[in-house]
């Protein structure tokens, strides 16, 4: 896969997610910062940091970036979310606009 | 009466994010997923305001939510609507009291809340908003623990058991801007003592004592835009510039204002049921290029030359008035701006739709129910551009004109496929058939429709299939088959099916109908009514069809579903019996099928 085709998402504890930029584009909060036109240094390289969000809940983001896709494009499976991480799961959402 | 005129102040936020919708249904799915998170404090503590809020009020209407759940919420939500709540009680209030930015609170109608209840608000520094209506329990003793919550702008106690003594010690909350004494004895001395709110821009005094005496010191309240004087023995029009909105329905109105050269600015009045001693000289108070809202329903006027200057109406409710066609003329001198009409119970008939028509470009709304009009009237309507919502239900529209010199039948409701922007049309109580529906299918943007007409039958469903924008349909008390329903293939965007009273529709039938089309909202005697709980959005038929685990509610309506079933034996017997003129008539001796249900929501709520 070519650079430009993915995205890189670190975490809180410095743990690195790389998903395709498809499925990052699910969150309007990334699809603003990827595709604005100037400025943002993540538009350039792809490297987005969140230090607000733990390893277990970015990793749980970025299955559902993926499962969201699945789900528009037809396949309507559901997507699990464990009780416990519902807070923190819903702050991140919500701060991702996804 | 005076709800209407109230506009929502507490709106459970909207969330956006699909992701954390998914969170909220999991996190209130059932107290075992209660357990999981609310232990976990510092989240807690940092979850923002609207996710917050839009979490306990879901909890609530789930019946998950409980005094000490509530601490959980405790530096996150700023507003709670516990409104109607039977179980909210001075433990909630204790726990409420310790809310650190709690901004709004409702509880309306939480008939336990009581005096004590109330101590746990005293001094809280966020408050800025209460609504204390109909908690019958409170009184003068309750208003003193709100006295130290100095920041509250806005304040409801109507219908509580505050009397004057107790409004005489509001004016301590020097911020009030809004203040809702409906139906409390305001006396002209208690009215007398709230000079001191100088913010005050809303006040409403319906049912009080209060005399034309005391509602001249309304003059001294300088922002005061709205004012509800309802049912009181007030019978001048107040003499304000601020006001804006001025309710005085069921007062007598006789004199005018003192200095005749004066004139109320008014942008919208309410004096439905009210009488006039001069009704031509209250009217000349009045500056008519502000006043854009006026009802005068249920009034026992005459005369509506007034209505001539009032160029500026966009609103205007003539509902079971004494105007009759000679009046209409006066409307259609000032058609130019008018978007809502309401002419329902009046003695209109085809001749003033005949005055109307042509003069109302940009009438949007117009209500005809119980007149006079005939199908005739139709083509008359039809020159409406504007139109997107018809009222005309009405027991002389048949549908159709039978010509009188050959047997033609001419449809007259095909007229109304000029009404390129029509929506909404109501057909209750009319005698139209299915050939008549037929034509419905040209008006494109009808997107809620009401049918009620006995004549209508299976082939009604199959023309209503074509009508493309479909949101919600009503199609009650008709002699609907399983047959129909099964062949009916609704537009991809009906969400509402109203069928109650199609008794000859069986649950399986229904059942069937509502797996084939989850998205479907179906209303059936027969089906688990979306009324349980009005507040509450979980009875969605939809999901409980698709068999949502978990939610007690449901488990008990399963067990209840026994006797619907002994009723669908009873049905299928009499459909082979009887002819269809025969059904009608035994439909009214008939059991309520209703009963069994109301029975079972009954004992849900006592559990």
């Amino acid at each position: 896969m070519e650079k430009e085709e993915t995205v890189k998402l670190i975490s809180s504890d410095g743990f690195e997610f790389i998903i395709d930029r498809k499925a990052a584009m699910v969150s309007q909060f990334l699809r603003n910062m990827l595709t604005s036109p100037g400025g943002f240094a993540e538009t350039e390289n792809g490297i987005v940091r969140f230090p607000e969000i733990s390893t277990t809940i970015l990793e749980k983001i970025c299955q559902y970036f993926y499962w969201s896709r699945q789900y528009a494009s037809g396949k309507e499976t559901e997507f699990h979310i464990e009780p416990e991480l519902t807070l923190e799961l819903m702050m991140a959402a919500n701060y991702l606009h996804t | 009466m005076e709800g209407e005129e109230r506009e929502r102040e507490m709106e459970i936020p909207e969330i956006d994010s699909r992701l954390a919708k998914m969170c909220i249904d999991t996190a209130t799915h059932s107290s075992d997923a209660v357990e999981k998170w609310r232990m976990q404090r510092r989240s807690l503590q940092r979850l923002p305001s609207p996710l917050a809020s839009a979490l306990l009020h879901r909890l609530l209407r789930r019946r998950l939510l409980f005094p000490s759940l509530l601490e959980a919420f405790k530096y996150s939500v700023e507003e709670v609507d516990l409104s109607g709540e039977n179980t909210v009680d001075a433990e909630w209030m204790a726990y409420l009291g310790a809310f650190s930015y709690l901004h709004s609170l409702n509880v309306a109608e939480c008939y336990r809340i009581n005096n004590p209840a109330l101590w746990p608000l005293a001094g809280m520094t966020s408050l800025k908003q209460l609504d204390l209506s109909r908690c019958t329990k409170v009184t003068d003793a309750g208003i003193k623990h709100l006295l130290s919550i100095s920041q509250l702008e806005k304040l409801h106690l109507s219908q509580t058991g505050v009397t004057a003594d107790g409004i005489k010690l509001l004016p301590a909350l020097r911020n009030l801007s809004t203040l809702d004494l409906g139906g409390l004895p305001v006396s002209d001395l208690a009215l007398s003592s709230l000079q001191g709110l100088t913010n005050l821009e809303y006040l409403d005094v319906w049912g009080s004592k209060i005399s034309d005496e005391g509602a001249a010191v309304l003059k001294n309240f300088l922002k005061l835009s709205f004012l509800n004087l309802s049912w009181t023995n007030v019978t001048k029009f107040p003499n304000l510039q601020s006001i804006k909105c001025l309710n005085m329905s069921e007062c007598a109105i006789h004199s005018v204002l003192e200095d005749k050269s004066d004139r109320v600015t008014l942008k919208k009045l309410i004096i439905r049921g009210s009488s006039f001693l001069q009704a031509e000289i209250v009217f000349s108070t009045i500056e008519p290029s502000c006043l854009s809202f006026l009802n005068l329903s249920n009034t026992s006027l005459s005369y509506f030359g007034f209505l001539h200057r009032m160029h500026a109406l966009e609103h205007l409710d003539l509902s079971s008035s004494a105007i009759q066609d000679d009046a209409v003329e006066a409307i259609s001198c000032i058609g130019a701006n008018l978007r809502h009409l309401n002419l329902n119970n009046t003695k209109v008939s085809n001749a003033g739709l005949e005055t109307l028509a042509g003069h109302v470009p940009n009438l949007e709304v117009l209500s005809l129910s119980h007149t006079l009009i005939d199908d005739f009237a139709i083509a008359y309507i039809s020159m409406m551009p504007s139109l997107k919502e018809l009222d005309l239900s009405n027991k002389n529209i048949k549908g159709f004109i039978r010509q009188i010199n050959n047997e033609v039948e001419v449809v007259s409701l095909t007229a109304l496929q000029e009404l390129k922007h029509l929506e909404r049309l109501d057909l209750e109580k009319t005698r139209i058939n299915d050939a008549v529906v037929h034509v419905l299918q040209g008006s494109e943007e009808l997107s809620h429709l009401s049918l009620n007409s006995t004549l209508l039958t299976d082939k009604c469903l199959e023309y209503l299939s074509q009508v493309k924008k479909l949101v919600s349909l009503s199609i009650q008390g008709t002699l609907l088959t399983n047959a129909a329903l099964e062949l009916f293939n609704p537009s991809v965007t009906l969400e509402l099916l109203d069928l109650r009273g199609c008794w000859l529709l069986t649950i399986d039938s229904l059942t069937s109908f509502c797996k084939k089309h989850p998205r479907v909202k179906v209303r059936h005697d027969h089906l688990f009514t979306t009324s349980v709980n009005h507040n509450s959005s979980t009875p969605n038929l939809a999901l409980l069809q698709k068999g949502m685990k978990a939610s007690k509610v449901k488990q008990r309506d399963r067990k209840s579903s026994v006797s619907p079933i002994l009723f669908k034996k009873e049905v299928l017997d009499q459909r082979i019996k009887y002819g269809r003129e025969e059904l009608i008539s035994l439909q009214h001796l008939s059991p309520p099928l209703v009963q069994p249900l109301d029975m079972d929501i009954a004992a849900t709520k006592m559990n």
